[in-house]
């Protein structure tokens, strides 16, 4: 830690550490009150009321874990129902087949968790792979569910098939200690949950949900995050169903089903997805008025909740929890005081030993079919160079730019990053390497405020943490330079799609440096900006090149710019690099001149 | 060995007709009608209405497909034209209106599992063994079903939009095209297609208010196999619709219920483009 940091982290720590305890003090009030009505919960309520409430407790962990998924994550999934059966099964299949005494239970608990994070890792390595889409994970997280319910079917009396395990000695507690065993596991995940989506890792789900390329060109392993997250919540959701296989002491292949899977999704959604409190009201209010009204109304109840679900999809696609916090808002009138709007402590990181870059291009080509986009582009580019890639639209630039960052683009030829062969990695990688790239159009993660984008790309070489929120953010020095010198350092608790155009650009800019990149790529940096924020780029740049030693690759429309900042100009045409020289070379080559005012090569 | 042959015939000309309407609307709206299981539905009961009426069976297909694309005029308005944009809430409220539309069945004929008449009934023997002749008719109805699309497709001033619309909506909206026209009509047709395929299932198995749901799955699984071409859903229908009766004949009729849907995920994540073009 540099001097500069200690002063930071310690001068405004007070006022911030207070208004920690503060928070933490709340925190505990809030699980107080909870722990005291679920303690008191089986002397007040009828028996009915407690049964229902136990069964609704399990069903609201498993929603909880939908919301984490689909809420922070932005995977809709309909699989949970599955794992939380498979929890279950395995406790019915353990305690019917090999018998029921400790060892055998700590052995199901054990399958409970461990089958269904395995089967959630299988599932992830299907769903998530770099390029795969959110609806292809939606399509397997459909399919995963009907594939569980029919392979029960399918085991006869192993299974219990249609009919399910019935009759196999259980886990006894009386109906009070059962209320209070699911309501307290309830309070207990919902407060890890809470700590974990205030935390810097759920910044990082919702940074996938919101951009996932953009991050995976961070140089994070976006696949294995989501994969990660799905065997974890997977284990959790069958801890849920062992618990209620012995609650039940039955289980039935409806609960692994896909049916039960959209149940789930449907109280997330009516609850507010994206919030903790929506689903948990959601679940245990729609299940427990279900269990009243369904006998009173049937079919109408089932039809309401149908005509409502569709009227909140439609209308309000947060659901109701939103809703209701913006009326308690008004009503009290208090500011919105959340965790991403308190004061980020910005520091910077000590400057790394000075490296040598190199980007080595050597006989690149890419073609579509017959059409080639690229063909033999030989480049090589060290440090402290600003190179310009010039060259009218459709010349092959953005693609140069694509096959150098991600190693599966290009058709043939070989790109070396800092020495590395690049071979087929895909952008995390090639991230790892050293190599930072700014998209054309500012990628930049809308819900997350400025300082959680900056911290999001410094995740590749600082770990984010499960536990803590986001309070001191530590930048690189160059990273620094980019938000002092475009005032985005006062702006730190802004959410990021509230920026102006200027501004997104600048934060993208300064994410891609964040990464500690010895090279990087800029697909016009400056398009749609002012002159007056352009100069300050421009600026912003040279001193990079020249006090950071970084190698630049900036690709640019705007000749004016390109012969006030390079340091070396390529021209590409129709795919081939038809100049590679000074600035004055370019300036009075007749070549380019041709090309730009379209008078045929020369 | 004939009646196996016959069998993946027929059951990829039902799987085909009835993932039909779901493909339509997800190449032109680029969102997936789950409630589609739901028209399905919708049909059947329609048939079911039209006999116990005592009409005649034929009636219940073109009574069927108006039933469906009337209903389907009305939800879009109400449901299906807000969430435009929105793929995965478009999911979840179709979804919504399939469980609304399967309660009202439920309210006006009960949940009991009821049974149509046939339009046609016995076997026909072919090759020296028999086979149910509604099954065959199921085929000719299939051909009937898709030569008349190809031939709206191909041939109307709508088709012609609505090809337009797949290829490139801004661009269509740009030329004058009713893009929102084109939407609503491709949705009542699609709506009426899953109604009509509702209506020539009825015959082979029984009707009760939540029979769509299987075929939903397996038609959904179809169309995001075959991406949004009618070629590949044929095939896709042929190849994982014959893999299914293969595996219910030899091995397991409850295996063979999840073969389509299996298949279909493990041929995505090999091929993202499925059995259409890339």
């Amino acid at each position: 830690m540099t001097e500069e940091s200690t002063i930071a982290s310690v001068a405004p720590s007070t006022p911030s550490a207070r208004a920690g305890v503060e928070r933490l003090r709340r925190f505990a009030a809030v699980l107080g009150a909870l722990a005291i009505l679920v303690a008191a919960g089986p002397f007040v309520l009828d028996t009915y009321l407690v049964n229902t409430l136990i069964r609704a407790f399990h069903y609201a962990l498993v929603a909880l874990t939908v919301d984490i998924l689909w809420g922070y994550a932005g995977i809709l999934t309909f699989g949970q129902a599955a794992f939380f059966g498979i929890g279950a099964y395995a406790a019915a299949l353990v305690f019917t087949h090999i018998g029921f005494s400790p060892a055998t239970i700590a052995l199901a608990i054990a399958l409970a968790l461990a089958a269904p994070a395995f089967v959630g890792l299988l599932l992830g390595w299907l769903s998530f792979y770099p390029g795969s889409t959110p609806l292809y994970a939606s399509v397997v997280s459909l399919a995963f569910p009907i594939v569980v319910t029919q392979i029960i079917f399918s085991g006869g009396t192993f299974t219990g098939s249609s009919s399910g395990l019935v009759g196999y000695q259980v886990v006894d507690f009386p109906i009070e200690a059962w209320f209070w065993v699911a309501g307290g596991g309830l309070i207990v995940f919902g407060a890890l949950a809470y700590v974990f989506v205030k935390s810097e890792m759920a910044r990082v789900l919702v940074a996938i949900r919101d951009n996932e390329e953009r991050c995976s060109y961070l140089g994070i392993n976006t696949p294995r995050v989501k994969i990660l997250l799905t065997a974890a919540l997977a284990g959790i959701a069958g801890l849920a169903g062992f618990s209620y296989a012995n609650f039940s002491a039955v289980v039935a292949p409806e609960l692994t089903g896909f049916v039960f899977g959209t149940e789930l999704v449907i109280y997330v959604a009516l609850g507010g997805r994206g919030t903790l409190i929506g689903p948990l009201v959601g679940t245990i209010g729609i299940d427990v008025l279900s269990s009243y009204l369904s006998g009173d109304l049937p079919y109408v109840w089932k039809l309401i909740v149908g005509l409502i679900f569709i009227a909140v999809i439609v209308a309000l696609p947060n659901g109701i929890a939103p809703l209701v916090e913006a009326a308690w808002r008004r009503l009290v009138h208090t500011r919105r005081a959340t965790g991403s709007e308190r004061p980020v402590g910005l520091s910077s990181k000590p400057v790394a030993a000075v490296s040598t870059a190199t980007l080595e291009i050597v006989g690149v080509s890419k073609s579509f079919g017959s059409l080639k986009v690229l063909e033999g582009i030989n480049l090589t580019i060290v440090d402290g160079e600003l190179v310009s890639l010039v060259g009218p639209n459709g010349a092959g630039k953005t693609t140069l730019m694509r096959c150098v960052s991600d190693g599966r683009e290009r058709s043939s030829g070989l790109v070396r990053v800092n020495g590395q062969d690049i071979e087929i990695m895909p952008p995390f990688r090639i991230a790892s390497l050293g190599l930072g790239r700014k998209f054309q159009t500012a990628g930049i993660f809308e819900s997350l405020t400025v300082a959680e984008c900056l911290r999001i790309a410094c995740a590749l070489h600082d770990q984010p943490s499960f536990l803590r929120s986001l309070e001191q953010l530590a930048l690189p020095a160059a990273a620094r330079l980019v938000i002092d010198a475009t005032g985005l350092a006062e702006l730190l608790s802004r959410e990021a799609r509230f920026l102006s155009h200027g501004q997104k650009q600048a934060l993208e800019l300064a994410m891609v440096l964040a990464l500690e990149p010895q090279i990087i790529l800029l697909d016009e940096p400056t398009a749609g900006l002012t002159k007056a924020e352009r100069a300050r780029i421009g600026r912003v740049l040279i001193d990079l090149v020249a006090q950071h030693r970084l190698a630049v690759v900036l690709v640019e429309h705007d000749l004016d710019f390109v012969r006030e900042i390079s340091s070396r100009v390529v021209v590409l045409h129709q795919g081939k690099i038809v100049l590679d020289g000074t600035v004055a070379d370019v300036v009075g080559s007749q070549i380019v001149r041709n090309i730009y005012l379209g008078a045929g090569h020369a | 060995m004939m009646t196996v042959t016959l069998d993946i015939v027929t059951t990829a000309v039902l799987l085909f007709v009835v993932a039909t309407g779901l493909l339509v609307i997800f190449g032109v709206l680029k969102i997936i009608n789950f409630a589609h299981g739901a028209f399905l539905t919708v049909g059947a009961y329609g048939a079911l209405v039209t006999t116990a009426f005592g009409l005649n069976p034929w009636l219940s297909f073109p009574l069927a497909f108006a039933a469906g694309a009337v209903v389907g005029l009305l939800v879009e308005r109400l449901v299906v034209r807000p969430l435009y944009g929105r793929p995965l809430d478009a999911i979840l409220a179709t979804w919504g209106l399939g469980i609304v539309i399967s309660q009202f069945i439920t309210l006006g004929f009960g949940r009991e599992i009821q049974f149509a008449q046939s339009p046609l009934s016995g076997t026909i023997s072919i090759l020296g063994e028999t086979y149910s002749a509604y099954r065959l008719i199921t085929l000719a109805i299939a051909v009937a079903v898709g030569l008349g699309f190809a031939a709206l497709i191909e041939g109307s001033r709508l088709g012609l939009s609505a090809r337009a619309v797949i290829m490139n909506e801004d661009l269509a909206r740009g030329l004058g095209i009713d893009t929102y026209r084109v939407r609503r009509m491709t949705f009542v047709v699609g709506c009426g297609l899953a109604a009509l395929a509702g209506a020539l299932i009825t015959p082979l198995s029984s009707v009760d208010p939540n029979m769509g749901v299987p075929w939903l799955i397996n038609a959904f699984m179809l169309v995001m196999v075959a991406g949004s071409s009618f070629l590949s859903l044929a095939l896709a229908a042929l190849i994982l619709g014959g893999a299914q009766v293969v595996v219910s004949s030899y091995f397991s009729p409850i295996l063979g219920g999840m073969t389509i849907v299996l298949l279909s995920a493990v041929v995505l994540r090999l091929r993202p483009a499925g059995f259409g073009r890339d």
